[in-house]
C-alpha cells in the first residue's frame, strides 16, 4: 500500500471550511474543516456521538450544513442533494440506510440512476450492468435476489456496490467492516488499493485501530462536534489518538470499581431468539460486579440483554433470575422482579420527549403503591420523589417540569438513570450506555454504574466502546456472530484478545 | 452512532414549543368562534339570541362527547372512523331493545334499563373488536375501523330494515332530552359532567398518563413496561362507550332508532377533534380542545343553517376543515423544531 | 423483472413470501367460489349475470388499481368514491351544455365530457397530492377531508337528481356497446391494468413507487424525488376513478352524485389489501388487485343470488378487509427478521 507523501499538497478533493450543523438542542457540527486529497484515505476518527456520522451526511448531501463552505473539485458548491452529489461523483455508503428492503440488489443498486428511455427502464442493460460491476468487485452476490432476503454482511456488499456504480471521485465509507468477515474485509481492502489507485478520494469512519494503521494516509479526530486536529497517520501513534479521541487519558475516565462478585443474579442458559440473532448462548451475571459483553455492530449482544428483560422473543433457552426460572420475560413483569433495562437509542425506545421530565422518570413506576393508588395518580408524591432523585444526579437545570425533549444527551440519559432509583432494583442491563453524550456525562454514567455495583447490583453493560467495556467490566463476554466468542476475565481484558476473538484464527497479518 | 444521530434528525418531531406559542395557539381558536358568531350575527340577528344561543350549547353537547371519544383515541395516534356507524347501530339497538321489552309487558324502569343495556352493550362490543383487532392483531386503526364502519353500517341497517325504528318510550326521552336541571337541558349537563370526568380520568389517573405517553412515544412506553395493548383496547372501549352514550341522547331526541343518525358525525367528531388542536401525531390534546373544536364547528353549520347556506356547500366547508385543521397541526409541529 | 424473482425464488433461504403465497391462494378462492355458485344456482352461469359481473369487476379493478398504487407508494385514498360521483355528474352536465351550445356536434360534446370527467379527476388528485407531499399532512386525513368536499361538490351541481342530456351514442355506442361480446367497461379495464402492469414494472414511476413505499430514506438518499411520485400516485388513482365514474355514466345513461360512494372507496381498499399490496408499503401488484376485485364482485354477487339481505353484504366486506389485513401482519410478525 503506498502511502500518498505528496510533498507540496495541490488543491484537496474536498475542502470543508467552518462546517456547523445543529439538531434540536444538539449541536452535532461546531466549525469543522476537513481536507481530502485524490488517492487519498482519510480517516475519521472518534467516539460515537463525536460527529462524524453527521459530517459525512452533510458531505453526501443529506443534511444541509448551518452554516460553512464545501468545495469539490475546486468548485464551490451550495445546496447539496443527494442526488447533485452522485451526479458530481460523491459516493456514500451508509451503514445500513440506503437499501429498500422490498426490491432486488439490482433494482437497488440502480436506484434513483436507472436507464431508462422516455420513463421506460431499460432491464436488460442494467442487468448486464450490475452483474460486470460485482464480478468486477468479487461480491459473491445474487442481483436477482430481494434485500430483506439478504444477511447483513451482504446487504453490506450491496450497500458497497451501490456506491461504486458510476462514476465515482470520492468514496464515503462508514464502518464498512462491523458486519464482514474477515475474508470480505480482505476484499474491501483490495479494493480500496485499488480505488486509491485510481485517484479516487476516500472518507473511511472506523474506530478500530488496526484498520486504521492498514489504511489510513491521514486522521482527523473529532471529539464533540468539533475539529481536534488532522495528523498523517504513518507518525502518531495508537496512544496519541485515542487521547485526542477521548480528550483525556484513559485511565483518568473511568472510574475504579470495588467489584465483590457474590450470588449469580442473571443465568442463561442455551438461550436462542426468533430472528436468529442470538444462538445457543450461555451467560450469567452476578451481584457485585459488572458482566460486560462486546461484539461489532449486529453479532447480537443487544438482542441478547433485550431478551432479557423481554423486548425480543426467544424460542428456546432458560432464564434463571436470582435463582429461579423466568419464563416468558416482558418489561412490566421484569420491573416488577427487579431488572430494569436502558435503551441504546433514548430518543426511540427510551423517553416521551414532549411530556415533562417526571412523567417521563416515573414511567415505569406507575404499577407502584407510593406513585398510584387504585389507578389514581399520587401526583404531589411523585413530584417529589422525582424532584429528589434529578437533584441527586445533579440533572442541570433542576427544572422536572420541563420536557425531556429540551435536554441536551447527557441529561436525557440522566432521566434514564433517574428510573433506576425509583423502585427496588437489582439487576440494571445497560445497552450502549454512553452513546451520543459527552464525556462528562460519561463520567457521571459510570460513577452510578460504580455506585450501583458497590451496593451490591448485577450489572451488566453492552457496549461497541472497547475501552469502555474493558475498564468497567469484571468478567467481559465477547460476542461474534450471535455466539458468545470468549469469556475473559483479569489479565485476559485486553484489546488483543477481545479482537482475536472476533476473528477467531484468521488475525496475525494486518498489523502494520 | 449514526441510527442515533439520524433519529435526532428523523423522529424528533415532538420537541418542546415554546410556552408562548402555546397560549397563543390558545387564543386564536375562542378569538375565531367570537369573530364567527360576530360574523353571523352580522347577517342575522337570530344568531345572538338566547334561544339560538342555548340551541348552539345544546347542539354542542353532543358533538363534544364525540369529539371528546375521538379524541380519546387520538391521543393514542389511533383513530376511529367507526365512530358514526356505532352511533347508529346503538340508536337502532337501544330502540329496539326497548320496543322490544315495552312489546313484551314490561315495566317502564326494565324497558329503560334494557334499552340502556344494549346500547352500552354494542357500544362496548364495538370498542372491544376494534380494540382487539388494533391493540392484539397489530392491524393499522385507519383500517381496523374502516372495516368495523362496514360492520357496524351492515347491522344498523339490517336490524331495522332501514327504517326508523319506534316504540321508544316517552319517558325515555323525558330523560335524556326533555329533562333539566335547574333548567338547564339534560345533554347539556350530561356533556358537562361527562366532559369533567373525563379530564379528570385524563389527568389524574395512570390510566389517562399512560394514553399521553403512548401517543408520544408507543416504543418507549413498552419498554417501560406499560400495558399497552390492554390500555389500547380500553381506549377503543371508552371511545366507543362515549359514542353510545352520545347516540342514546340524540335518540331520546329523536324518539326513534335511525340507523343514519351517525351518517357525517365520524367526520364531524374527527373535524371537532382536530380543528381543536389535537395532534394526530398523538399525545396532544385533551377535554379542552375537544369541546372547543366541536364548538366551532356547532357555530359554523348553526350559522351556515341560519344563512341559509346549502347543506351540500356545508359538506365542502366540513373536508376543507379537516384539511387545514390536520395542516396547522403540522405547522405546529414544525414551529416547534 | 419478472424472471428475476422466479430464478430469485428457490435460491432465497425464506423463500415463497406471503406475495406468492396469496397470488396461489386468491386465484384458488376465486376458482371455489365461482365452482360452488355453480353448482348452486344454475342463474350464476347465466350470460347475463356473467357480464353483468364482469361489467362491475371492472369498474372496481379500475379504481382498485390507483387505490393500490397510492398504497404501495405508503399512503390511502379515501377520496376514489366521491371521485367517481363527481367525474359521473360533471361529464354529464358538460356534454349536457355543450349540447345546448353546439347541438349535433357529437364529438366535441363527447369530448368536452370526457375531459371535464377526467379534469376533475385530476384536479383531486392534484389537490390531495399537493397536501400530502408538500405540506406533509397524513394521506389518509387529507382524503377524508376531501372525500366530504368532493361528494358535496357533486350534489351541489346535481342537487342530487340525476343529469340526462347525452348524446344517444355515447350512450349506446359506447357505455352499453359490447366488442368481442364484451361489454366496454371490460375492455377498457383490461387496457388499464396492463398499462398499470407496464408501469409498475418497466418504467421509473413505477419503480420510484416501490421504492418510496419500501423505504423513504433509502429513496430520498439514492436521489429520487419523492413529492413529484406522490403527487404522481394520486394523480393517477383520482384520474381512474374518473374514468370509472365516466363509464359508469354511459353504461347508465346518466350522471347521478350517488355513483361510487362510499361503497365503492371501502371496496377499492379491500381489494388491493386482499391482492397483497402491503399497507407498510412498497409492496403490491396490480393483477392481483385486478383478480381480487373480480372476487369481491363475484362475492357481491352470490350473495345477492343466494338472497342474503344486500344490507348486511357490508359487513362481510368490513370482515374480510380486517381479515385480510390481520393475516398480512400476522405472517410479518412469524416471518423471522434479517
Amino acid at each position: 500500500m503506498d502511502v500518498d507523501d505528496d510533498p507540496k499538497p495541490a488543491e484537496p478533493l474536498l475542502r470543508l471550511r467552518g462546517i456547523s450543523k445543529h439538531f434540536t438542542g444538539v449541536r452535532a457540527l461546531d466549525r469543522v474543516d476537513l481536507d481530502v486529497r485524490a488517492g487519498e484515505l482519510h480517516v475519521l476518527f472518534g467516539e460515537n456521538g463525536a460527529g462524524k456520522s453527521t459530517l459525512i451526511n452533510v458531505v453526501s448531501g443529506t443534511f444541509p450544513p448551518d452554516e460553512g463552505t464545501f468545495h469539490f473539485e475546486s468548485e464551490e458548491i451550495r445546496h447539496l442533494t443527494p442526488q447533485r452529489a452522485r451526479a458530481i461523483g460523491i459516493s456514500p455508503v451508509f451503514q445500513e440506510f440506503s437499501l429498500v428492503p422490498s426490491l432486488t440488489v439490482e433494482e437497488n443498486l440502480f436506484l434513483g440512476r436507472e436507464v431508462s428511455q422516455g420513463g421506460v427502464l431499460w432491464a436488460r442493460e442494467m442487468r448486464k450492468r450490475a452483474t460486470a460491476l460485482i464480478d468486477e468487485l468479487g461480491f459473491d452476490l445474487n442481483p436477482a435476489l430481494r434485500v430483506d432476503d439478504l444477511s447483513r454482511a451482504h446487504q453490506q456488499m450491496a450497500e458497497i456496490a451501490k456506491a461504486l456504480l458510476g462514476r465515482v471521485r470520492l468514496l464515503i465509507l462508514d464502518e464498512p467492516t462491523a458486519s464482514l468477515t474477515e475474508r470480505e474485509t480482505g476484499r474491501l481492502f483490495e479494493l480500496i488499493a485499488r480505488l486509491k489507485s485510481q485517484n479516487v478520494g476516500l472518507i473511511y469512519v472506523s474506530h478500530r485501530m488496526r484498520e486504521i494503521r492498514a489504511l489510513a494516509d491521514r486522521v482527523t479526530v473529532l471529539r464533540d462536534g468539533r475539529h481536534i486536529r488532522t495528523l498523517d497517520a504513518a507518525t502518531s501513534t495508537d496512544g496519541e489518538l485515542v487521547e485526542l479521541m477521548t480528550g483525556r487519558k484513559i485511565d483518568l475516565l473511568f472510574p475504579t470499581i470495588a467489584h465483590k462478585p457474590d450470588k449469580v443474579m442473571v443465568d442463561v442458559e442455551n438461550l436462542t431468539l426468533a430472528d436468529g440473532s442470538v444462538r445457543d448462548v450461555n451467560l450469567y451475571a452476578r451481584a457485585g460486579e459488572i458482566t460486560g459483553i462486546a461484539g461489532l455492530v449486529g453479532c447480537g449482544k443487544s438482542e441478547l440483554i433485550r431478551a432479557i428483560y423481554g423486548i425480543e422473543p426467544a424460542t428456546s433457552g432458560v432464564i434463571r433470575i436470582d435463582g429461579a426460572p423466568y419464563e416468558f420475560p416482558a418489561p412490566r413483569r421484569s420491573l416488577k422482579r427487579g431488572i430494569a433495562y436502558f435503551p441504546a437509542n433514548r430518543i426511540a425506545e427510551g423517553l416521551a420527549l414532549s411530556r415533562p421530565i417526571r412523567e417521563n422518570a416515573s414511567m415505569t413506576v406507575l404499577d407502584l403503591p407510593a406513585f398510584a393508588r387504585f389507578g389514581l395518580l399520587r401526583q404531589a408524591a411523585e413530584r417529589a420523589r422525582i424532584g429528589g432523585i434529578m437533584a441527586q444526579l445533579q440533572l442541570r437545570p433542576p427544572n422536572i417540569e420541563r420536557t425531556a425533549g429540551a435536554l441536551s444527551g447527557g441529561n436525557r440519559q440522566k432521566v434514564m438513570l433517574g428510573r433506576a432509583l425509583t423502585r427496588e432494583l437489582t439487576v440494571f442491563l445497560f445497552d450502549e450506555p454512553s452513546v451520543g453524550i459527552d464525556v462528562g456525562a460519561k463520567l457521571e454514567v459510570y460513577e452510578f454504574m460504580k455506585r450501583l455495583v458497590e451496593a451490591g447490583a448485577a450489572v451488566i453493560v453492552v457496549s461497541s466502546e472497547l475501552p469502555e467495556v474493558l475498564a468497567l467490566s469484571n468478567r467481559l463476554y465477547v460476542m461474534h456472530h450471535g455466539r458468545i466468542a470468549a469469556e475473559l476475565t483479569g489479565d485476559e481484558k485486553t484489546e488483543q484478545n477481545v479482537l482475536s476473538s472476533f476473528f477467531r484464527d484468521h488475525l496475525t497479518a494486518e498489523v502494520a | 452512532m449514526s441510527d442515533l444521530e439520524l433519529s435526532v434528525m428523523a423522529k424528533d418531531t415532538d420537541r418542546a414549543k415554546p410556552l408562548s406559542g402555546r397560549w397563543v395557539w390558545n387564543a386564536v381558536l375562542p378569538a375565531a368562534l367570537v369573530a364567527l358568531l360576530l360574523g353571523f350575527a352580522a347577517f342575522d340577528h337570530g344568531v345572538l339570541s338566547p334561544a339560538n344561543l342555548l340551541n348552539i350549547a345544546q347542539q354542542t353537547s353532543y358533538l363534544a362527547l364525540f369529539a371528546m371519544a375521538q379524541t380519546v383515541v387520538i391521543l393514542t395516534r389511533g383513530f376511529d372512523l367507526a365512530l358514526g356507524p356505532t352511533v347508529s347501530m346503538v340508536s337502532v339497538g337501544t330502540a329496539l331493545a326497548m320496543a322490544g321489552a315495552t312489546a313484551t309487558g314490561h315495566d317502564t324502569s326494565v324497558v329503560l334499563f334494557a334499552g340502556l343495556g344494549a346500547g352500552f352493550g354494542l357500544g362496548i362490543a364495538c370498542g372491544l373488536f376494534n380494540g382487539v383487532v388494533i391493540a392484539l392483531l397489530g392491524v393499522n386503526p385507519f383500517v381496523a375501523t374502516l372495516g368495523s364502519y362496514n360492520i357496524a353500517i351492515g347491522i344498523a341497517t339490517t336490524l331495522s330494515s332501514g327504517r326508523p325504528v319506534q316504540g321508544v318510550p316517552k319517558l325515555f326521552s323525558q330523560i335524556f332530552y326533555g329533562g333539566s336541571v335547574f333548567g338547564v337541558p339534560a345533554a347539556i349537563v350530561i356533556t358537562v359532567v361527562i366532559g369533567i370526568a373525563l379530564h379528570l380520568i385524563l389527568s389524574c389517573t395512570v390510566f389517562g398518563r399512560s394514553l399521553y405517553i403512548i401517543g408520544t412515544n408507543p416504543r418507549a412506553a413498552a419498554v417501560a413496561g406499560l400495558p399497552v395493548k390492554r390500555i389500547l383496547v380500553a381506549t377503543y372501549v371508552l371511545c366507543s362507550g362515549l359514542a353510545a352514550l352520545g347516540a342514546i341522547m340524540m335518540t331520546a331526541r329523536t324518539g326513534s332508532g335511525e340507523p343514519n343518525l351517525g351518517g357525517a358525525l365520524s367526520l364531524q367528531a374527527i373535524a371537532g377533534a382536530v380543528v381543536g388542536g389535537t395532534s394526530l401525531a398523538g399525545g396532544r390534546g385533551g377535554v379542552g380542545t375537544a369541546v372547543l373544536g366541536a364548538l366551532f364547528i356547532t357555530i359554523l353549520s348553526n350559522g351556515m343553517n341560519l344563512t341559509r347556506i346549502d347543506g351540500y356547500v356545508q359538506m365542502v366547508v366540513l373536508g376543507a376543515i379537516v384539511i387545514v385543521g390536520v395542516l396547522l397541526d403540522r405547522l405546529r409541529l414544525e414551529r416547534g423544531q | 423483472m419478472s424472471t428475476a424473482r422466479v430464478t430469485a425464488g428457490p435460491q432465497s433461504s425464506i423463500g415463497l413470501r406471503s406475495i406468492a403465497g396469496r397470488i396461489g391462494f386468491l386465484p384458488a378462492l376465486l376458482l371455489l367460489l365461482v365452482a360452488a355458485m355453480s353448482a348452486t344456482d344454475p342463474q350464476f352461469y347465466g350470460i347475463i349475470n356473467i357480464l353483468n359481473i364482469l361489467r362491475n369487476a371492472s369498474l372496481l379493478a379500475i379504481v382498485a388499481c390507483g387505490q393500490a398504487l397510492v398504497i404501495v407508494a405508503g399512503g390511502f385514498d379515501l377520496s376514489v368514491g366521491a371521485v367517481v360521483a363527481l367525474a359521473s355528474v360533471v361529464t354529464a352536465k358538460t356534454m349536457a351544455t355543450t349540447a345546448t351550445a353546439f347541438p349535433g356536434n357529437t364529438a366535441l360534446i363527447i369530448a368536452s365530457g370526457v375531459a371535464a370527467g377526467l379534469g376533475c379527476g385530476m384536479v383531486v388528485g392534484l389537490v390531495n397530492g399537493f397536501c400530502v407531499a408538500k405540506l406533509k399532512v397524513s394521506g389518509f386525513v387529507v382524503t377524508l377531508g376531501t372525500m366530504s368536499a368532493t361528494a358535496g361538490v357533486g350534489l351541489m351541481i346535481t342537487n342530487g337528481i340525476p343529469v340526462y342530456g347525452m348524446p344517444d351514442i355515447f350512450v349506446k355506442g359506447f357505455g352499453r356497446a359490447q366488442a368481442f361480446g364484451l361489454p366496454t367497461a371490460v375492455h377498457v379495464a383490461l387496457i388499464v391494468i396492463l398499462v398499470m402492469v407496464f408501469a409498475q414494472r418497466r418504467t421509473l414511476f413505477g419503480r420510484y413507487v416501490y421504492a418510496i413505499g419500501g423505504n423513504v430514506d433509502a429513496a430520498v438518499v439514492s436521489g429520487v424525488s419523492i413529492q413529484r411520485h406522490i403527487v404522481g400516485t394520486y394523480v393517477v388513482s383520482s384520474v381512474l376513478a374518473a374514468l370509472a365514474g365516466i363509464l359508469l355514466t354511459a353504461q347508465v345513461g346518466s350522471g347521478q352524485a350517488s355513483f361510487g360512494g362510499d361503497r365503492m372507496m371501502l371496496q377499492s381498499i379491500a381489494a388491493a389489501v386482499i391482492g397483497g399490496v402491503s399497507l407498510r408499503g412498497g409492496v403490491g401488484r396490480v393483477e392481483i388487485v385486478a383478480i381480487s376485485a373480480l372476487f369481491l364482485t363475484i362475492l357481491g354477487n352470490a350473495l345477492n343470488l343466494l338472497h342474503v339481505d344486500s344490507r348486511l353484504q357490508p359487513v362481510f366486506l368490513g370482515v374480510i378487509m380486517v381479515a385480510a389485513v390481520a393475516l398480512d401482519e400476522l405472517s410479518r410478525r412469524r416471518k423471522a427478521r434479517v
